[in-house]
């Protein structure tokens, strides 16, 4: 007990990613990473905040470094599927998340994580091929 | 592949200016079609008289190619008997689940070929199948909710 209450083929390969990047963590100045995806998440707000008919949904000051946001007349699905060509990968849709989509009078979101591998030169890119997006839906 | 041919035109244009984008009067046949993965809602709307489809519109949210999918579909079934457009779903279905480098029958298509890019996107297939397998949904029943699921 209680495992024989667990049916099916567990999360196996999950729970040893979970132990890998823990360990992985422990060997990282954990105020350093904090402070780094802090500058991150700073330059790409203010990146996207730029590019015209792009609204930012999420603004609370000490967020964690995601960017979520609409942009005007175009569904995130189109916006994912052109970043996805441009060598851009965020994740789109309603993210688990349909009441608080309904809440916000959005049908779904684009959303950027930023982590500590990312670089303020991906943000650039993530903006230009957003250009590329206007570009297409124009 | 180029992103022109996913997005041309034509789709833009009715993505943009969606035909039949209504609750028509009278109906009496609607279904509601929800893709879950994506959260596209889309409702479809027929009134049917005798054999023949004499109006057909829809309402709802979704991507530029399932908006243009949905307005396409109202344009190219308006005024087909029921037989009609059953036939034309089983052509444009199979044309949509072909693997992407296979020869389909394009010409039978008409203007709904230009969809056919979507087939390099298997992930984006299902937008441009949802208003269809709706429509086929309400012309069996008078309320009936379709998932893709």
């Amino acid at each position: 007990m209680p495992h024989k209450f667990e049916a099916g083929t567990p999360n196996i390969a999950g729970s040893v990613g979970l132990g890998a990047a823990i360990d992985y963590l422990k060997g990282i100045d954990i105020a350093a990473m904090q402070a780094y995806e802090d500058e991150l998440l700073a330059y790409g707000t203010k990146a996207l905040s730029a590019v015209p008919g792009i609204r930012l949904i999420g603004t609370a000051s000490k967020k964690a470094s995601i960017l979520s946001f609409v942009m005007e007349d175009v569904h995130p699905h189109d916006i994912g599927t052109i970043l996805d060509q441009e060598g851009v990968a965020i994740r789109t849709g309603h993210h688990c998340t349909q009441p608080l989509m309904e809440r916000l009078c959005v049908p779904a979101t684009a959303r950027a994580s930023l982590a500590l591998y990312n670089t303020k030169e991906e943000i650039d890119a993530l903006v230009g091929a957003l250009a590329r997006v206007r570009e297409i839906f124009a | 592949m180029d992103l022109r041919d996913l997005y041309q035109e034509v789709i833009l244009d009715h993505n943009k200016r969606p035909r039949n984008f209504r609750v028509p009067d009278p109906v009496n046949r609607k279904a509601e079609g929800y893709n879950p993965l994506c959260g596209d809602k889309i409702t479809v709307f027929l009134y049917v008289e005798g054999d023949t489809i004499k109006d057909l519109a829809f309402q709802g949210t979704g991507c530029a190619i399932s908006k243009a999918s949905a307005s396409m579909m109202t344009d190219e079934l308006k005024g087909k008997t029921v037989r009609e457009a059953d036939a034309f779903f089983e052509k444009f279905h199979t044309m949509l689940t072909a693997p992407a480098t296979s020869e389909v029958e394009m010409d039978a298509l008409g203007k709904l070929a230009v969809l056919s890019g979507v087939r390099e996107y298997p992930m984006r297939v299902k937008c441009a199948s949802l208003a269809w397998h709706t429509m086929k949904a309400a012309m069996k029943a008078e309320h009936e909710v379709v998932s893709t699921e």
